[in-house]
């Protein structure tokens, strides 16, 4: 009776790896942004406070430039960026417009407690170009919550300030218990900035944006405790597959 | 900052309720929180000209008509001479005292002084602190109250740059180091400018003579002071966001009356010393400009009316700044003024196309390589960079979270260890962990930055019943690697377990290769396991212990195989986490497929016993034994 029937064996279930969460959502907000023809680029950790700061408007006298807010490395000659925005005050200062970049990466803040890390992800984006306004801004970053949050969300441009765009916003998206939560920054480029980039601010202008991705990672999968992406452990990593 | 809706809505004509007042302070861009009538409002900080009720009513007014009723002392007041010399005329380009005697002591508060204790829980402290606390609520500029008998001495405004022992109007003892800004008496530190007063001089229940300092301090001579010397001042918050260098006498003024309302006045002195230079501020009259920059349409009278709302004073060349708003110089902060009073949800939003520039990139040649290792089982981990340790060629952080994390490190191996022995703990049988990140360290002096892919394992092979008895080897790692990493770096070592904090004896295989070295024929790989088009919805882990149970059943009838792994693939339950086949054994002599699950069960809420794994166990072997020709051996019902 059994010998006609053919014997293969249990199935055989690959074993799967899976991409940490937080890369998952870079990777896949990069791709929005790059399919709207944004140039990808990257920079080093270690930045100068001139690449840090000053070139973004970011004051001797601004409070981020305490030592309790930023590590300094090398007898304070160096720092570990806070942002990724260095990055494109490098490829401005080496491209001419009309330009548009983003840089996705580690950025580092001098926090550790619940809902802050010493080390957290940014993805940030410019784009310069002659005629660029807020009208131009708001049309960008309905795309990219769009295309995380999908069409129905609800948002809301809130006045904020960044040194380094004038006017400047916060978006805010409503939750599903009926709540406003922030998950973006946005602006016009502060001429200042374009100015120390060589980029003269009366042919061009430009918009800028950046968002945490812990946060939007949070956001997405429901985590409530930020600290559980740099736990490594298997039982969180293999939920993301 | 925390300021009551009922002293706000008192001199707004339209008396809005708090949820339309809230939505303004959104529009305006003032996020807060609202409790019992206390709004908690989160300032940005190029807004320190609001930080107060008049303050935010000039802010308020571009919506509501706004009539301040704030009365001051309109008598004229006699000069008052004291010894006071400034030294610190740029830290401190304008500074007024006013001497006040009264006839009595005060018992009970009257009015809105009332109501500022009352509904924002402060804590009274004496009368003329609690005044100058009161003032700067509702004006924004911070005063402070000496008793006036310290300025029977000469009283000196000076930087500092040795160290002293100062003890503050709180009885906190600080040491104060490097550069600071002090008002001297009778050689000693009697208050620590525009930070917090000093014991010695400080006013209490009995004082009836006080002098109040009324002063512009410059954000640079405040900013960091309070971090530094761990002081918790309010003063100092105004003073580092910028408060108005014009509102000295009406402030004074609106404290006399304040008092005048509590208490006979014996006897008034004011005197000022202004060493200000600067003019307004003055930005051309250019609405294209502003329309270029929003991508509006405003005509000439919107942009006059909003900015006129704002008390910006406009005619036809120019617009002219208030002497509170430090933070409009430019077209681009006119523009956000504008943005804000308009909404910046009713901005209309114009199409965008980026051009195509130049649209290379290589994170997905990035992406590729990790697909590679996650089809092989690999998981993507990401680690902080600090480490207690250092090498020779390692950088130190200058202010480290703490010393054991004071350098960064300079390879993957430390970070992917920890991680594996994390795992370990948790009774993970198969460990395959993979990181790609860059690592800093000096070369000849100079930081050198370098791309790392490392990778560590140890374990079984994999969850089935072919690998699940075979044990991870160098061998079987750089056979599956091959395609990924040249021949030549391909060389796992196995990282020496005595030194660990562990009693395990699997082997530990570790790689680390630079990720310019790694096979660029990787481009072209195409990964098997994409990443979940859908966002899953992550659930929290347990930190218990888990419990295996292995079950052997043996199957006469083949055609039962499928029908047995379909039944416990589908079995569902809270405690139940994990189950595979790790062993199948076709005995081909007795006809007969031996085939060995393995169940893990774990709670998220407490340790299991063994009848609660026991129940569910059962439950699925009487679901099993249903089935003809199936059974365990040595089993018992």
């Amino acid at each position: 009776m059994s010998s006609n029937v053919d014997i293969k064996g249990p199935k055989i279930q690959k074993d799967t790896g899976a991409y940490h969460p937080i890369n998952h959502i870079k990777y896949s907000i990069l791709k929005v942004l790059s399919s709207m023809n944004f140039q990808i680029i990257e920079g080093p950790e270690i930045e100068s406070e001139k690449f840090n700061f000053d070139m973004l408007n970011i004051k001797e006298s601004h409070p981020a430039r305490q030592m309790h807010d930023t590590f300094y490395i090398d007898n304070k000659e160096s720092l570990l960026r806070t942002h990724t925005s260095p990055v494109q005050i490098r490829s401005m200062l080496d491209n001419k417009p009309p330009l548009a970049f983003i840089s996705g990466g580690k950025v580092y803040r001098k926090d550790d407690d619940a809902t802050h890390l010493p080390m957290f992800h940014q993805i940030e984006g410019i784009y310069i170009d002659e005629d660029i306004s807020f009208a131009h801004l708001k049309n960008l970053i309905y795309k990219i919550i769009y295309s995380l949050f999908g069409e129905d969300i609800q948002l809301r441009f809130r006045p904020s300030y960044f040194p380094f765009t004038e006017p400047s916003a916060e978006v805010d998206i409503m939750s599903e218990d009926g709540k406003w939560l922030e998950v973006l920054g946005c602006g016009i480029v502060n001429p200042v900035v374009l100015e120390n980039c060589n980029i003269d601010p009366k042919q061009y202008s430009g918009l800028a944006f950046g968002l945490g991705l812990e946060r939007i990672a949070m956001l997405k999968h429901k985590v409530g405790d930020i600290r559980d992406f740099y736990k490594s452990n298997l039982d969180f990593l293999d939920q993301f597959k | 900052m925390k300021l009551s809706y009922r002293h706000l809505v008192k001199h707004i004509v339209q008396k809005p309720t708090i949820t339309e007042l809230s939505a303004k302070l959104f529009q305006l861009g003032h996020e807060h929180e609202i409790q019992d009538e206390i709004l908690d409002i989160e300032f940005t900080p190029n807004r320190g000209d609001c930080l107060s009720i008049k303050g935010l009513l000039r802010d308020l007014s571009a919506f509501y008509s706004v009539e301040f009723d704030m009365p001051t002392y309109d008598k004229p007041i006699d000069s008052l001479k004291i010894k006071f010399k400034n030294k610190c005329r740029k830290m401190c380009p304008k500074i007024s005292f006013l001497k006040i005697e009264i006839e009595d002591n005060i018992q009970d508060y009257k009015s809105n002084l009332k109501t500022y204790f009352e509904d924002l829980n402060n804590k009274p402290i004496n009368f003329f602190t609690d005044v100058s606390n009161f003032v700067a609520y509702e004006t924004g500029q911070p005063t402070h109250a000496y008793d006036a008998s310290i300025f029977n001495n000469q009283v000196i405004l000076k930087e500092i740059s040795d160290s002293y022992e100062f003890t503050t109007l709180l009885n906190d003892k600080i040491l104060l180091t490097d550069k600071n800004n002090v008002f001297f008496a009778e050689n000693e530190i009697i208050n620590l400018a525009g930070i917090i007063g000093g014991k010695k001089s400080a006013c209490n229940k009995e004082t009836k003579t006080a002098i109040i300092e009324c002063a512009y301090f410059l954000p640079d001579a405040i900013i960091g002071k309070t971090i530094k010397y761990d002081i918790n001042s309010e003063a100092a918050y105004k003073f580092e966001r910028g408060v108005d260098p014009e509102s000295q006498d009406f402030v004074l003024r609106r404290f006399i009356n304040i008092v005048k309302d509590h208490v006979k006045i014996k006897n008034l002195q004011i005197c000022t010393y202004d060493y200000t230079t600067t003019l307004p501020i003055k930005i051309p009259f250019n609405t294209n400009e502003i329309n270029k920059i929003l991508g509006t349409d405003i005509s000439d009278k919107k942009f006059k009316d909003i900015l006129s709302s704002l008390n910006f004073v406009c005619n036809e060349k120019c617009i002219e700044v208030p002497s509170y708003r430090n933070d409009v110089k430019t077209q681009n902060d006119l523009a956000e003024e504008i943005a804000r009073v308009i909404g910046y949800d009713n901005i209309e939003v114009k199409s965008l196309s980026v051009p195509i520039l130049n649209n290379q990139s290589n994170e997905s040649y990035e992406q590729n390589i990790k697909g590679f290792l996650i089809d092989n089982g690999f998981f993507e981990v990401i680690n902080f960079p600090f480490v207690s340790q250092s090498d020779k060629t390692s950088i130190k952080v200058d202010n480290p979270l703490d010393s054991n994390k004071g350098y960064l490190r300079t390879d993957l191996e430390k970070s992917l260890l920890n991680n594996l022995l994390f795992n370990e703990r948790r009774q993970k049988e198969i460990i395959k962990l993979f990181e790609i990140s860059d690592v800093y360290n000096y070369k000849k002096g100079q930081i050198s930055k370098k791309k790392k892919l490392a990778l560590i394992a140890t374990g079984r092979v994999a969850k089935n019943h072919k690998d699940f008895s075979k044990k991870l080897t160098s061998e079987f790692l750089e056979s599956i690697l091959i395609d990924l990493i040249p021949q030549h770096l391909l060389s796992f070592k196995k990282i020496n377990r005595d030194n660990l904090d562990t009693k395990l004896k699997n082997e530990i295989f570790f790689l680390e290769v630079d990720y310019d070295e790694i096979n660029t024929s990787i481009h072209k790989y195409s990964a098997n396991s994409k990443p979940p088009k859908e966002y899953i919805e992550y659930k929290p882990i347990s930190e218990l212990p888990s419990s295996n149970r292995d079950i052997s059943f043996s199957i006469k009838d083949f055609s039962k195989l499928n029908k047995l792994e379909e039944i416990i693939n589908g079995f569902k339950n809270d405690i139940l986490k994990e189950k595979f086949v790790f062993d199948y054994f076709h005995n081909k002599k007795n006809n007969e497929i031996k085939l060995g699950y393995r169940f893990v069960f774990q709670s998220k809420v407490k340790t299991l016993t063994d009848s609660e794994i026991n129940i569910v166990l059962n439950d699925i072997i009487m679901e099993i034994l249903k089935l003809e020709s199936v059974n365990i051996p040595g089993f018992k019902q």
